[in-house]
C-alpha cells in the first residue's frame, strides 16, 4: 500500500469529544489495571495484619491516615464502578441495551450507580 | 375537493357567485401564508456573527498545521456547516480545500470532525453548533490537504471484509430469490454510506487502523454474512478470527454515537461474534 508518512495526522485527544460510554468504558478498563495493581498491596496488608497484634495495630493505625482514607473511598468507588460498568458490558453481549437511545442511558447509569454505592459504604463504615 | 366544499352552503346565493367567493377568500388566505411565511424566514435569519476555527495544512508550504478563523454572518435558519464552508471558499478564502458532493448526506464525502464529534457538514445545523464551530480533519487519518484526508487504509478494510455476494451454487435462471423476512435482515446494514465517521471516531481503529478491520467494514462483513443468498459464511468468519480484525472492538459504541445514518455497527460485531460462536459449537 502506497502510504506518505510525511503527512500529519489529526489525533489531539483533548480536541475530540468523548461521549459518555466511552468513559465507563475506559474508566472500567483504567479501574481493572489499577485494582490489578493493587493487589498485592493489599493481600501484603492482609498478611500484616494476621502476623501477629503490633501488626494488627500498625495496619489500623495505617488505615486511619487521612490519605488511607481517601485512598479507601476511591478504591471502593472504582471497585463499584468496575463491577456496575462490567455488567453493563455482560448484559450488551446478550444485546439488551444495544440501542443507540440506551446506550447513554445506561452508561450514566452505570456513573450513578457507582457513586450511590459508595456513598452507603463510607455512610455505612462511618 | 373543490375548494367550495370548505365553506358552508348559503341558500340563495347562487353557485358560481359561491365558488367565486371561496375561491378569493382561498387566493387571499395563500397570499397571508406565503407572505407570513417570508416574515418569520427573515426573523429568524441569523444575524450575529458565526466564528470558525478552521485545520489547515498545505503540504507545499512545509510548515505544520495551524487553526485559522474566519467569520461570517447573515445565515439562514436552515443553513448547514457545509452551506458555511461553501462560503468561505467563495467569499473569504478560495485555498480551502475540502470534499463535498452530494450535499445531503448520501455519499458521504464532507465527513469532518465538527467540534470534537465526527459528522457530515452537509447535515449538520449551524444553529446546533454555538457562536463558534472548530473544524478539523476526521481524527487518525493523514492529511492531505486542509480537511482532505487519505481514507486508503479505510477502503483496505472494506475490501478485506469482501463485501459482495459470494454465491458457489450454480446461478439462477432469472434472480435471487429472498422472502421478506429474509430481506428484512439487511436492513440497519445495507444503508451504510462509507463516510467514514465511524471509524475514525474508534480508538482501536486508531491504534490498529492497519490490523482492525473498523466499524464500517466489520457492519458490512456482517451485512454480508446476514444475507441469506451467501454462501461464504465460513471463509467470512475464518477470516475475522484472531485478536485483530474483530476482537479489537470493546463496545464503547462511539461509532453508534456519531453515525449520520443512525446505524449500530457495535450490535452487527456483537453478531458475528455470536455468529462465531455458534458456527465452532
Amino acid at each position: 500500500m502506497n502510504t506518505h508518512t510525511d503527512r500529519p495526522v489529526f489525533l489531539d485527544l483533548r480536541k475530540i469529544r468523548w461521549p459518555v460510554m466511552a468513559f465507563v468504558s475506559g474508566l472500567h478498563r483504567a479501574s481493572g489495571v489499577l485494582m490489578v495493581l493493587l493487589l498485592p498491596v493489599l493481600v501484603y496488608l492482609f498478611e500484616l495484619s494476621l502476623r501477629n497484634e503490633q501488626g494488627f495495630q500498625a495496619v489500623i493505625d495505617l488505615m486511619q491516615s487521612m490519605p488511607a482514607r481517601v485512598l479507601g473511598v476511591l478504591l471502593v468507588w472504582l471497585l463499584a464502578h468496575h463491577f456496575f460498568a462490567g455488567i453493563r458490558f455482560l448484559l450488551l453481549d446478550v444485546d439488551l441495551g444495544m440501542e443507540k437511545s440506551e446506550v447513554r442511558k445506561t452508561a450514566w447509569m452505570v456513573h450513578a450507580a457507582a457513586i450511590i454505592a459508595t456513598l452507603l459504604v463510607v455512610g455505612g463504615m462511618l | 375537493m373543490p375548494a367550495k366544499a370548505f365553506l358552508p352552503q348559503r341558500h340563495g346565493v347562487h353557485r358560481d357567485n359561491g365558488n367565486l367567493f371561496s375561491m378569493c377568500i382561498l387566493c387571499l388566505c395563500g397570499k397571508l401564508f406565503w407572505q407570513l411565511r417570508a416574515w418569520l424566514a427573515a426573523m429568524s435569519r441569523k444575524t450575529e456573527t458565526m466564528r470558525f476555527l478552521i485545520y489547515r495544512y498545505n503540504p507545499d508550504e512545509g510548515k505544520p498545521p495551524r487553526m485559522q478563523e474566519y467569520r461570517l454572518d447573515g445565515f439562514d435558519s436552515g443553513d448547514k456547516l457545509l452551506d458555511a464552508l461553501l462560503r468561505i471558499k467563495a467569499e473569504l478564502d478560495p485555498t480551502l480545500s475540502f470534499r463535498r458532493s452530494c450535499g445531503e448526506g448520501v455519499c458521504g464525502a464532507d465527513s469532518l470532525n465538527i467540534n470534537g464529534r465526527n459528522g457530515l457538514a452537509c447535515i449538520t445545523p449551524l444553529n446546533e453548533l454555538g457562536e463558534t464551530v472548530e473544524i478539523r480533519p476526521l481524527p487518525g487519518r493523514p492529511v492531505i490537504r486542509d480537511l482532505v484526508v487519505d481514507m486508503e487504509q479505510f477502503y483496505h478494510q472494506y475490501r478485506a471484509v469482501k463485501p459482495w455476494l459470494t454465491v458457489h451454487d450454480p446461478e439462477p435462471e432469472t434472480e435471487y430469490l429472498q422472502t421478506p423476512e429474509q430481506r428484512d435482515q439487511l436492513d440497519g446494514l445495507y444503508e451504510c454510506i462509507l463516510c467514514g465517521c465511524c471509524s475514525t471516531a474508534c480508538p482501536s481503529f486508531w491504534w490498529n487502523p492497519d490490523k482492525f478491520r473498523g466499524p464500517a467494514a466489520l457492519l458490512q462483513a456482517w451485512r454480508f454474512l446476514a444475507d441469506s443468498r451467501d454462501q461464504a459464511t465460513g471463509d467470512r468468519l475464518a477470516e475475522l478470527e484472531g485478536p485483530y480484525h474483530l476482537f479489537r472492538c470493546h463496545s464503547i459504541m462511539n461509532c453508534v454515537d456519531v453515525c449520520p445514518k443512525g446505524l449500530n455497527p457495535t450490535q452487527a460485531i456483537g453478531n458475528i461474534k455470536k455468529l462465531m460462536l455458534k458456527h465452532h459449537v
